[in-house]
């Protein structure tokens, strides 16, 4: 009853909430002049010009413009110009600013510096492994996108693995996972769990206290200390709150796709992973094996995310989660490898190169896997996925997993 | 803990198993040539007998850094000279690119500027990384102690002034660019970025080039780079044509295929043919 009153009084102050966002929201048409201040969230892309992503309002627009002066990630920009509207590849409709008038803001000084210290990770990265290696790892370690070659891309997407290179839920979760086991080597339980939060926070400093960072540590932070202290309920409230005020900000972010799988993937690692655990004989075989509790952790952010992943990347591999249960271990090792070199190298050039070195036998075993699957065949592809067959699906889900929790072996 | 030093050992051997494997892959003690598939651009790598790693231009984008990291150890970063022959989109783009990843010892090129910004915006990446443009002009050349030795056979001063009188590359017509030759042993190879007929003509009167094996096709394989008279001077045995499929400039052009055809010389397009690569010890050289 107290459940049900709290969850009413929350629905209706966030459908209040919705309400006056969406009604607030500036109209766009083509032709229309604009002026308006941005900040770049994603590294402009430059060939003879240089193409940037920007917000206007709560609608994402692009930007076209000369090669030089090269703006950066997290720049400020005042930007005047003309709206033209385009219709991009997959069809979906923008708007363009062709040669605005662009100025640079100066931005905050604690920004500027992560943003230094983030130019100054790709550049280390980039100095010292092969592009699609760099690309990779900065990509597993902080999240930021750089390009790679197209098949190696495609490599990635066609295998189900392309979520390692976003900042989500899931890498944040392997990653306190793992520290965590190397806490709890030499320290209570409390303590490690302790130790583990603070490292997570460093991670996210680290990964430029992006947004979408933030959400998954925070939620990356509830799964894994559930599993620490055993206390699920207590997990499942807050991920759903911590989802709720999410929202509540800033209620864009519910399409947002890292966001989306953020949650759902978290919420697969509070409810269906323990699955594999309620069974003795099953809990046995994971422990002992190198790679049993990636594949459990696997399959319950798969389980969870599949709708997600064929709605958005459109291909899918079957062997997906055989690949995601071979290479998925490589990844808090890598993470930690990227960020101890990244950081070294801050300061010893020499120092963090060697360190990342050691990252090469750990992705040229990842590469190799991603190949050999891509050309497996066995590709499901699904243009479009229909919001019944989506809704059916989370169903199933969910009563498989209610049956299975009261089910011993 | 011993379970972690053991994995750590093994990483170390890994690394070791990979350095190894690169080391006897790249470091042979021959010099290599790559003509890289860079699309519609020109993008050479040269690394010689003793490890010193050049480029000559580096194409439209990015495309050059795979080139590179498929040629060299990847724990090389120097590359002791980057020319570029000169100042197009479609030969200096890719320094974009290379400079991020790979210590530039030092950047040569002719004489010439060109306003957009694209080449302005090259040229303060270089001021930033505390690079001098070297300017080249025919009669230099570069010795390396391995024996490889690369000269400057064009532009000529008189040739700039008469072609860019105000100290600007052209668009069309007439230019001027870097003509380079290669030796080593008894190999020969030029290099001739976007040169012309008369210029390419001019260039080759002198006796350095007896012996040409690799002629790179003047621009991307033009109507205008070649003349009979040229093929008949240099004689080589494979003309290479730096050029992206389907381009909007129809290149390479039927006269010149035609001209190289009636001369009996094997040409090879990085279009169809990917990445080149070139391999000599002095006296033979191989395709691969």
């Amino acid at each position: 009853m107290k459940t049900a009153a709290i969850s009413s009084i929350l629905l209706l102050f966030f459908g209040v909430r919705v309400f006056l966002y969406y009604q607030n929201q500036p109209q766009f048409t083509e032709g229309q002049l604009v002026s308006f201040k941005t900040e770049l969230h994603s590294e402009p892309k430059i060939s003879n010009r240089q193409s940037l992503s920007a917000n206007l309002g709560n609608r994402r627009i692009l930007i076209i413009t000369s090669s030089w002066p090269q703006y950066h990630y997290r720049d400020s920009l005042k930007i005047s110009g003309k709206l033209e509207s385009r219709v991009l590849k997959d069809r979906t409709k923008i708007f363009v600013l062709f040669f605005p008038k662009i100025e640079k803001q100066n931005s905050n000084n604690f920004l500027g510096v992560i943003v230094k210290v983030r130019q100054k990770f790709i550049a280390i990265f980039n100095k010292t492994l092969p592009s699609n290696y760099s690309a990779l790892l900065l990509g597993i370690t902080f999240g930021i996108k750089e390009k790679m070659t197209d098949d190696f891309f495609n490599e990635l997407r066609i295998t189900g693995v392309l979520h390692v290179i976003a900042a989500s839920g899931m890498n944040v979760t392997l990653f306190g996972g793992f520290i965590s086991a190397i806490f709890s080597f030499f320290l209570k339980r409390q303590l490690a769990l302790f130790f583990s939060i603070f490292g997570i926070l460093i991670y996210v400093v680290l990964a430029g206290f992006e947004a979408s960072i933030i959400r998954a540590a925070i939620m990356g932070i509830l799964a894994f200390s559930a599993q620490i202290l055993g206390r699920q309920r207590l997990s499942s409230y807050g991920l759903i709150l911590a989802g709720y005020f999410m929202v509540l900000l800033s209620p864009d972010t519910i399409f947002d796709i890292g966001f989306q799988l953020s949650f759902v993937a978290t919420a697969g690692l509070l409810y269906i992973r323990p699955i594999f655990y309620s069974s003795e004989s099953i809990k046995r075989i994971l422990g002992n094996s190198l790679v049993g509790e990636d594949i459990a952790t696997t399959i319950s952010a798969q389980a969870a995310t599949l709708p997600i992943l064929l709605a958005n990347f459109g291909i899918y591999s079957i062997w997906s989660i055989v690949v995601n249960a071979l290479v998925l271990w490589t990844v808090p090792i890598l993470m930690i490898i990227g960020g101890v070199g990244g950081v070294l190298g801050l300061f010893f050039d020499l120092a963090g190169k060697s360190v990342i070195f050691l990252s090469l036998p750990f992705i040229l075993y990842f590469e190799k896997i991603i190949g050999v699957f891509s050309n497996f065949g066995g590709i499901l592809k699904i243009e479009n996925l229909s919001w019944q067959i989506v809704s059916g699906y989370y169903l199933l889900l969910g009563v498989v997993v209610y049956k299975l929790k009261n089910f011993k072996i | 803990m011993k379970k972690y030093s053991g994995v750590f050992i093994l990483i170390l051997v890994f690394l070791g198993g990979i350095i190894f494997y690169q080391h006897s892959r790249f470091n042979d003690n021959k010099l290599h040539i790559v003509f890289c598939d860079v699309g519609q651009g020109d993008g050479i790598f040269i690394r010689t007998p003793s490890n010193k790693n050049f480029i000559i231009d580096a194409g439209p984008d990015d495309k050059i850094i795979g080139c590179l990291e498929n040629h060299m150890p990847f724990w090389e970063r120097n590359i002791s000279i980057a020319f570029l022959s000169h100042p197009h989109l479609d030969h200096f783009a890719g320094f974009n690119y290379v400079i991020k990843r790979y210590n530039l010892i030092s950047f040569a090129s002719e004489d010439l500027n060109n306003k957009s910004a694209s080449f302005q915006g090259l040229l303060s990446q270089l001021n930033d990384k505390k690079l001098k443009i070297q300017h080249l002009i025919s009669g230099d050349s570069f010795k390396i102690k391995d024996g490889t030795r690369l000269s400057v056979l064009a532009p000529t001063k008189d040739f700039i002034d008469k072609t860019s009188p105000n100290g600007q590359i052209g668009e069309n017509g007439e230019f001027a660019s870097l003509i380079v030759l290669l030796s080593y042993g008894s190999f020969r190879a030029v290099f001739t970025g976007d040169s012309q007929a008369s210029e390419l003509k001019q260039a080759i009167s002198d006796n350095s080039i007896q012996g040409t094996k690799i002629l790179e096709v003047p621009h991307h394989g033009s109507k205008t780079g070649l003349r009979p008279e040229i093929l008949d001077r240099l004689r080589p045995d494979y003309a290479i044509i730096s050029v992206g499929a389907h381009n909007r400039y129809g290149h390479p052009n039927k006269f010149t295929l035609d001209l190289l055809n009636e001369f009996g010389i094997k040409t090879l397009n990085t279009s169809k043919n990917g990445d080149i690569e070139i391999i000599s010890d002095g006296k033979n050289f191989k395709i691969r």
